[in-house]
């Protein structure tokens, strides 16, 4: 207890130090650094110095989107990100930023509660569409991985709502003649073999377990699927998926990403067109593999999110299919594209034209609803659907 | 702007701190003074002017108050005028809009109901301003005849926002002569780090907790609704008293020494304990310029009675302009009247467990009021919380409480004077230096990682 010895030592000023050395630093750091556009690990667009006005200024606008824009901005933030995930698994949360951390490597979004659910007034405006015209529908939702993958999610989880959803769009289905695929037992007992059907850093379903998706539905339909041994499959290392960028742990190891080729596919047989806005383009491949060079590899079917796409595999005489579908069925399409001659994808985040217009001029053979259930759950666009 | 926020920490704090200790000794109030305006006027810049126009006419009748010290009817016509001016502009964007509501209930009346923003901390600087005037009037504390030294005092932002509510008579010395250390700006460094880490590591987290609870509502069960409710009490106590610990800290970086707002209240044993370690400076205030002018307790046990009813009304009301808040203060007036009057020489008699228990129960039913403005959801909660027939604990709230039950228990801890008490052991100890900085690398850092994330991050006062 050396009173005098502690007011002398010019250690006792450590903190204050510290405190200016950190926050000087920062603020510096800051000013100097070049700024980004785009965060390739988080996967999406950085704030940008905000728009100066009177106007902006005395809306609070300015000063809100300078904060975000700071911290989009602050030096490292991928390292800060990145600790504040790892922090809170430290103090016992079972994940971050709304996404578990499960066993092996499994990063699964939460579920979606029951209050936030849409499936209701969604799977009610599928019936009210399947009505209003002539062509039959089939609605196909994939399970959410966390109701699927069950022993890969944190010991300390909610609960997973699929079953009450699956049997309200059941109930809705039944009501209304529109022809459902659950495949609820068939993904347990698939996974249950081992089979990855979901990827681990990401919420869509693998390209096998589109697969599994489709021979289910030939089922229903009574058509014959692809062979799953006719396909070359090829395999592409180091995805990093939406989990992983929303979730911040960094460490997860990256998924694997597969395209399965039907040998008979080639440039000469398949065109793709891209429909954006007013401009079309014409590809003559499913696949994508400039997207191989990026951190979200997914995009490598059909291009990613377009609002319309139209698939034509003339090795096929006849059959016009429409799907109406979220981001699964980029994966999904390929394999449908042997068995009809045109496959018509329509996104409705980004299309916001009538689809029963399209349904009358095309002449379609078949509709088909195919959604995951998280989106399903939570899409606001769907609405849209006329 | 608020403290717990990047653009404090990273751009407002390193250049308000490198100008102020640039420019010469006499220039750092007007310094001050400016970059007051700008932390104030961040988010809503036109505030500012209300906040120019209540430093003018407080400075004025200061100036006319001590003028007339002769004219005793002068002056307390000043005093008056300077009370109503303050007390009119916190009713006009406090309350206006309450009161038109509260009015047209009745039949044939249909006042329009403004919808004005609440200036942030208008609550707190009315009153320090009204303290100003009052002190002044008292001979308590002397005129300050420079009016940017006064603006200084009036939006002083360490404790503009969110309090404590400095009297003028506290810092009236200060404002003009105060001498800032090494030693002291050392001091508010590791108090605004204990602080910083109670709002961001304690109170966001604990803030988290109770909001995924409380959207459960009924499933929880009784137990799942008291831990939901605990993590609130965790989660206004480290949010305030951390407030508190920054507002000083960063007080002590510019010379200026506040008092305590917080000593450890849910340590009390009684309510009326309770009230003397929390928001010190607000009951302060209340005692000294609403309970001993209107008698304290000099004028017999029914006017003690009243007085201490209409201090806790006005307690209540201040906390914001809802039925909630005032239900509050009337249930702590009334608890605090029964401990005074009959209960207290009972509960001596008690084990401090029981008293412990006791007081804990009673706060926390508190923070069920201060928290549901609305009735309805207010009944509803407090019905869950007696409910045996939903279960213990639901198996979400279970999930939640498992989730932060680490941060729960810290929580608990942190809340009493154990981490003062060790610290107390190695104050004096030659390497307590050593701690002391490794405690505020870990604050800053983690701090930092949660507010570049923008986790949940909440305001509370935004209704004071």
């Amino acid at each position: 207890m050396d009173n005098t010895k502690e007011n002398k030592s010019f250690f006792r000023f450590a903190p204050l130090v510290l405190f200016v050395v950190f926050i000087f630093t920062f603020c510096i750091l800051f000013l100097v650094m070049p700024k980004s556009d785009y965060s390739s690990t988080e996967k999406r667009k950085l704030e940008q110095f905000p728009k100066f006005s009177a106007e902006t200024l005395f809306s609070g606008e300015f000063t809100e989107n300078f904060e975000t824009y700071l911290a989009d901005q602050f030096f490292g933030r991928n390292f800060w990100k990145g600790l504040n995930s790892y922090y809170n698994l430290c103090i016992g949360n079972n994940g971050a930023d709304r996404v578990y951390n499960g066993n092996d490597g499994y990063l699964i979004n939460v579920p979606v509660e029951e209050k936030e659910s849409r499936v209701q007034s969604n799977i009610n405006t599928v019936a009210k569409f399947s009505k209003s015209i002539d062509v039959p529908v089939t609605v196909e939702i994939v399970p959410s991985t966390g109701y699927i993958m069950n022993d890969k999610l944190p010991l300390n989880h909610f609960n997973y709502n699929d079953n009450v959803y699956f049997n309200q769009i059941i109930d809705v289905c039944r009501n209304n003649n529109i022809e459902f695929i659950d495949l609820r037992e068939a993904f347990k007992q698939i996974a249950n073999d081992g089979t990855q059907l979901y990827y681990k850093t990401d919420h869509h379903w693998t390209t096998g377990g589109a697969y599994v998706g489709y021979e289910h539905l030939c089922k229903k339909w009574g058509i014959t699927p692809t062979n799953k041994d006719s396909f070359n499959i090829d395999t592409y290392n180091d995805f990093y998926g939406t989990t992983y960028s929303t979730s911040g742990f960094w460490f997860t190891k990256p998924d694997t990403i597969q395209i399965w080729n039907n040998p008979e596919n080639t440039e000469k047989n398949i065109t793709v067109d891209i429909v954006e806005g007013d401009t079309q383009e014409t590809y003559h491949s499913m696949y994508f593999l400039n997207h191989l060079e990026e951190d979200d590899k997914y995009p490598i079917f059909l291009d990613g999110n377009h609002p319309v796409e139209y698939i034509t595999n003339t090795n096929v005489k006849s059959g016009r299919l429409l799907i109406i579908k979220d981001s699964f069925s980029h994966c999904f399409a390929p394999f449908t594209a042997d068995n009809f001659n045109s496959v018509t994808l329509v996104d409705l985040r980004y299309y916001k034209g009538s689809v029963s217009e399209i349904v009358k001029e095309e002449k379609f053979d078949k509709v088909l609803v195919l959604y995951g259930i998280d989106n399903f759950a939570t899409d606001t666009d769907l609405a849209w659907l006329k | 702007m608020v403290f717990s926020s990047i653009i404090f920490l990273f751009m407002y704090l390193p250049f308000v701190l490198l100008i102020y200790y640039i420019v010469p000794r006499k220039f750092r109030n007007l310094f001050l003074f400016i970059v007051n305006l700008i932390f104030y006027g961040w988010g809503e810049p036109i505030f500012v002017l209300l906040m120019l126009f209540s430093t003018a006419v407080d400075y004025t009748h200061g100036y006319f108050i001590n003028k007339y010290r002769a004219n005793k009817r002068k002056a307390k016509g000043f005093l008056i005028s300077s009370v109503v001016i303050n007390l009119s502009l916190l009713g006009f964007f406090k309350y206006a809009g309450f009161l038109a509501n509260t009015l047209n209930v009745l039949p044939f009346v249909n006042l329009p109901v403004l919808t004005i923003p609440l200036p942030i901390g208008i609550s707190f600087y009315t009153f320090q301003t009204m303290s100003y005037s009052i002190d002044v009037y008292r001979g308590d504390a002397p005129v300050q005849k420079n009016i940017i030294t006064f603006g200084t005092y009036v939006a002083l932002f360490p404790q503009l926002i969110a309090g404590p509510i400095v009297r003028y008579k506290d810092v009236a010395y200060q404002l003009d002569h105060r001498r800032e250390t090494l030693d002291q700006v050392t001091h508010g460094v590791k108090l605004f780090m204990v602080g910083l880490g109670k709002k961001v590591l304690i109170a966001n987290q604990m803030g988290a907790m109770w909001d995924a609870i409380r959207e459960t509502g009924q499933a929880n069960g009784v137990l799942g609704s008291w831990i939901g409710i605990a993590a609130y009490t965790f989660q206004i106590y480290f949010d305030f008293s951390g407030y508190s610990d920054m507002a000083c800290g960063l007080g002590n970086m510019f010379g200026f020494e506040f008092l305590k707002n917080f000593n450890y209240p849910y340590i009390s044993k009684t309510i009326t304990e309770f009230w003397r370690r929390w928001h010190i400076s607000l009951s302060t205030w209340f005692r000294e310029y609403v309970y001993i002018p209107l008698g304290g307790n000099r004028k017999g046990v029914k006017r003690q009675i009243f007085n201490l009813l209409v201090v806790w009304f006005l307690t209540g009301f201040w906390h914001g302009a809802a039925y909630n808040f005032i239900l509050w203060g009337l249930y702590y007036g009334i608890i605090l009247i029964i401990e005074k009057f009959i209960l207290l020489k009972w509960l001596e008699k008690l084990p401090s467990a029981i008293r412990h228990i006791y007081t804990l129960f009673i706060v926390m039913i508190g923070w069920t009021l201060f928290y549901f403005e609305d009735m309805g959801q207010l009944a509803s909660y407090l019905y869950c919380m007696f409910d045996f027939t939903q279960g213990i604990i639901g198996q979400k709230a279970l999930s939640i409480t498992i989730s932060y039950l680490p941060l729960f228990i810290a929580a608990a801890l942190a809340s009493t004077p154990l981490g003062a008490k060790l610290y107390e052991k190695i104050k004096y100890n030659g390497f307590v230096w050593l701690p002391e900085t490794a405690y505020c690398a870990v604050v800053l850092i983690l701090c930092t990682a949660s507010l570049v994330n923008q986790s949940y991050n909440p305001f509370l006062y935004f209704r004071f």
